[in-house]
Formats: C-alpha cells, sequence, structure tokens
C-alpha cells in the first residue's frame, strides 16, 4: 500500500502542488520531497523538536504529522525566513550569541522561538524556557538561546 | 525512517468515521496524532487505516452551554489551556492541559486523544476526575455518555467499543466554587510524563483528589477526601497518609515503587495546603 494523494500546499511563500505517500511524515516529505533539508530528524517521536516546523503559522513536530494533512495548509520552514539573502532578525540574533554549536537543534529552536515571538513579543526567561521546554540542545546552548530570543525580541 | 503502511481517509462527517471504524478492521481515528504516530512507530499499534476526524465540525465543538464546557475530541490541549472560561471557571483543567508536552506537541494533541491513550499517567485524566467529567460517545448502537472514571479501564484500556469514539467531554455545572490544582512530579523540570500526579479540588462544601501514574488506571483518593469530608479531618498531613490506601503504584523507569508512594503523599499534602486552607 504506497498510495499517493495529491495535495495543494504553499511552502515558504510558494504554491506548490504534489503528490504524498500515504504514511509518510511531513517530515520525510519536507526533507526528501521538498529538498528542504534545514528542517532536521532527531528522536521522530516528538520529544526533541528538531524537526519543528509552523503549519499554518502553529509550531509543530514535523516528525508526527501526515504528508498528506499538508493539503490546503501554509507551511513555513526554516529556509523561508530569509529574504533576499538576508538573514531574518532571530537568525542572526542566534549568530551574534553563538546560541549553538553542533547546529542540529537550530532550526527547530528558532522556528519554536519565531512562534513564540508571535504571540509574545517580548518574553521573559521564564516564558521562553517553557515556549522553548519541546525543544531540546544537546550542546547545552540553552543561555545563549534565551539571549539571542530576548536579544532579537527587543530589537 | 521506517515507512508505515496503511490507508488514510479523511472524513467529513461523523457518522461516516463511525460507519468505516465499525466495519473495518483496524481502524483507528487519527486526531492529533501525537500518541498514535509515536506508537505506530513503536509496534503499539499496527492500524490498516487512520480515519482523520479532526476537522469533523461535531468534533470541532467547543462551547458553554446550561449542562456545561463541551470540548469537542478534536479541541487541542494549547485551546483548553488558553481558554478564557476554563482558566476562570475550571483552572485545574487548564494546569492539567497544559502539563502534557511542550507547546508544539499541546497544538497537536487533543484532551479526547489524552483519556483515550489511556496511560495511568495522563495529566487531564486526574483533573477530569475531580471534575466528574462525562464523556459523550458516538458510535455504531448510538451515542452513548460515561463518567469519565468508567472509561478508564486499564493501561492503555479505555470502555470504548468496537467502531467507538469520543466526540466530546464535558465540564458539568455547576463548576466548582473552590480553588484546585494540578501538580506533577517529573524526572526533569521540563517536558516529561508525570512520575506522580495528583489533582485536589475544593468544591466549597467538600474536596474531591484524584491522582495519577499511581495505578493501573487514575484513581480518586477516596480514603483521604473522606476523612475530611466526612470526619472533619483538619490536618493535611494526616489526611494526606491516607492516600496509600488508594493506590499501588510499581516501579518504572520513571520512578520507583516507595518514591511513587512518598511523592503522592507530598503533593496531596500540599494540594490540600493550597486548595483548603488547611
Amino acid at each position: 500500500m504506497s498510495d499517493k494523494i495529491k495535495i495543494k500546499f504553499t511552502v515558504n511563500g510558494d504554491s506548490e502542488e504534489r503528490e504524498a505517500v500515504v504514511g509518510e511524515t511531513l517530515l520525510k516529505f519536507i526533507r526528501d520531497e521538498l529538498n528542504l533539508t534545514g528542517t532536521k530528524s532527531g528522536c521522530e517521536i516528538g520529544e526533541c523538536g528538531a524537526c519543528t516546523v509552523l503549519l499554518d503559522g502553529k509550531p509543530v513536530n514535523s516528525c508526527l504529522v501526515l504528508a498528506v494533512e499538508l493539503d490546503g495548509k501554509e507551511l513555513l520552514t526554516i529556509e523561508g525566513l530569509s529574504k533576499n539573502g538576508e538573514l531574518d532578525r532571530l537568525q542572526q540574533a542566534f549568530i551574534d550569541h553563538a546560541a549553538f554549536q553542533c547546529g542540529y537543534c537550530t532550526p527547530g529552536m528558532i522556528m519554536a522561538a519565531r512562534s513564540l515571538l508571535e504571540r509574545n513579543p517580548n518574553p521573559n526567561d521564564s516564558e521562553i524556557n517553557k515556549a522553548l521546554s519541546g525543544n531540546l540542545c544537546r550542546c547545552g546552548a540553552y543561555q545563549e538561546i534565551r539571549d539571542a530570543v530576548k536579544d532579537s525580541a527587543s530589537k | 525512517m521506517k515507512m508505515l503502511s496503511y490507508d488514510y481517509v479523511k472524513c467529513t462527517g461523523l457518522s461516516e468515521a463511525v460507519d468505516i471504524l465499525a466495519k473495518e478492521e483496524q481502524a483507528y481515528p487519527y486526531a492529533g496524532g501525537t500518541d498514535l504516530m509515536v506508537g505506530m512507530r513503536g509496534g503499539k499499534f499496527a492500524p490498516k487505516k487512520l480515519v482523520d476526524v479532526k476537522d469533523l465540525p461535531e468534533l470541532n465543538v467547543f462551547e458553554e452551554n446550561d449542562q456545561g464546557i463541551i470540548i469537542g475530541a478534536a479541541i487541542t490541549l494549547n485551546q483548553i489551556a488558553c481558554d478564557d472560561s476554563i482558566v476562570k471557571n475550571i483552572p485545574i483543567l487548564a494546569e492539567g492541559s497544559h502539563s502534557v508536552g511542550g507547546y508544539t506537541i499541546r497544538n497537536r494533541a487533543t484532551l479526547a486523544g489524552n483519556i483515550c491513550n489511556a496511560s495511568p499517567a495522563a495529566d487531564t485524566a486526574a483533573p477530569l476526575y475531580t471534575l466528574e467529567a462525562l464523556i459523550n460517545i458516538a458510535g455504531p448502537d448510538g451515542n452513548r455518555s460515561l463518567p469519565v472514571e468508567e472509561f478508564f479501564t486499564g493501561p492503555g484500556q479505555t470502555a470504548l467499543k468496537k467502531g467507538e469514539l469520543v466526540q466530546s467531554i464535558v465540564i458539568p455545572r455547576p463548576f466548582p466554587a473552590g480553588k484546585g490544582v494540578y501538580s506533577k512530579a517529573s524526572r526533569t523540570g521540563s517536558v516529561d510524563l508525570a512520575t506522580v500526579g495528583v489533582a485536589v479540588q475544593n468544591w466549597g462544601e467538600h474536596v474531591k483528589i484524584a491522582v495519577g501514574a499511581v495505578a493501573a488506571t487514575p484513581v480518586r483518593a477516596l480514603s483521604v477526601e473522606k476523612a475530611i469530608n466526612e470526619k472533619g479531618e483538619k490536618s493535611s498531613a494526616e489526611a494526606a497518609k491516607l492516600v496509600h490506601n488508594d493506590i499501588a503504584p510499581i516501579t518504572d523507569i520513571r520512578g520507583s515503587r516507595e518514591y511513587r508512594y512518598h511523592m503522592v503523599e507530598v503533593l496531596v499534602r500540599r494540594g490540600l495546603e493550597q486548595t483548603m486552607g488547611v
């Protein structure tokens, strides 16, 4: 059973029409079909947050969403943040604060933080901790990540 | 990444969903998917068909009426945790909902899914027990309604029969007059399942207490309730000790049996102090 379903959606602002394999996760679809490999595959059970993307503006673990559910929806991945080769404010803040070492958690971390800043433009430490509690950083750059989010919020 | 093999159907009506669930083998209702997808990958569930019910209008009801607050089965935990009426009238349910996973998980995970997964550690279960929530079930033989305490029948086991699915959860009126708290002990300060979860709800004239992850299902701490409600026990420390009569914890990866005995007593005592002022 590898049925395919035709789906229409927008990804990072562009309209797309593709076929999605039933049973395939959104994560796999993003990486292997859309070739957007900024979204990372980590635990694949919704615990690490490396695969976080925004679906209709809300952060979701793309490893726990079916690709066919993308139909009619708007998808934003880490590749959709920069404009004309310029990083967005939050991405730049992560660089300015060295908010990563290996960088594997960074795309998911930035997508979750972006969603937080849309809900709450001036979060305090505790609010940042809570909003990013589903995103794990194995290098332990949490302090720098918090600093980057706050710095980005203050600009 | 292992590809899973099954059919997928997005239903447009509740009767269509019930029909498929009743007639087809290994058909599972699919809403948030946060437990189902994980379980499928781990081999716990092997569906032949996923029946996507998350956009069914019947399951997206979220309203307050004469009966109480009706929470459709597709309503997410974030919708509940952020809802003004729930935060104001029944904060214990907002706390329980907010305790599940991280923000991203709660954007998908539903209250109905949390109870249908029937983990003894389900964070929303203990609050629902103290609120005497009702579970509205749709099925091939019509609709029925069950108190939440009868819905849980064992670890991962519910009272749902073949073809049935939860349509909504009702928090009945009157809402509790007093304060309620849900507190949980877990291995980390951030996202983890409860090692012990305790809901204490002051109803004005009496208290209701439910505990999770210390028995095969969430359970009411009836011994503690009886001491306070009927025998007039004033000491929260003395009352909390009685919770040991109501539970049968096991040792697992999240904590030992002994630790759970200890922590559940601590959390019941603190819950009583916070809600009853005793």
